[in-house]
């Protein structure tokens, strides 16, 4: 009786060492985002998009800076949110 | 982009150029332009293509992180930032000011 209850315990145990593992490779696997396309080194892929200055709808190229200024491309998750 | 803002005086000293970049409408981001004080473009992806070929779309959020890619005159990037990295930045203008990047 007694052994059987702490076999039950034993695999008791197990059972939550391994969840717990298992969450916490989930975890691990969440945060682990994909490491951007571009990297440092590469050419920046070239696009065109668009903003507006309050009249019109502008084009900006990045090839267009090409030889010219350097870009600082800053990309951000929503407006109105944070700085 | 406010930190950017704060540092476009000496980034455009270095012939730099700042362009933010969402996924929001051009209307929305003028906006927060506005709202914000921010000078320089803020871009808009809308449909994220650009976003997803820079590998920086985000799933979880439908939206890009927070990453920053300084490109050099000869369109390389020479240095990137990644969230939460990515607010800070002094990097960035730092970079600028050496002088491999000012000719």
């Amino acid at each position: 009786m007694t052994r059987r209850l702490s076999a039950a315990k034993g695999w008791l145990l197990a059972a939550i060492v391994l969840s717990s593992a298992w969450q916490l490779h989930a975890q691990n696997k969440k945060t682990d985002v994909a490491p951007p396309a571009v990297k440092v080194g590469d050419t920046a892929p070239d696009f065109k998009l668009h903003y507006f200055d309050g009249h019109d709808l502008k084009e900006v190229s990045l090839s267009e800076y090409r030889g010219k200024k350097n870009v600082v491309l800053a990309f951000y998750v929503f407006a109105f949110t944070g700085g | 982009m406010k930190n950017f803002q704060q540092n476009l005086k000496r980034l455009e000293a270095t012939d730099t150029q700042v362009l933010g970049v969402s996924m929001d409408s051009p209307f929305a981001n003028k906006a927060f332009a506005d709202q914000i004080g921010v000078t320089f473009p803020l871009l808009s992806d809308w449909g994220g293509d650009v976003t997803r070929q820079y590998g920086i779309y985000f799933d979880k959020y439908k939206a890009a992180r927070r990453v920053n890619f300084l490109i050099g005159k000869d369109g390389k990037v020479q240095e990137e930032q990644l969230d939460s990295e990515a607010i800070d930045p002094s990097k960035i203008v730092d970079a600028c000011e050496r002088p491999k990047l000012k000719d």
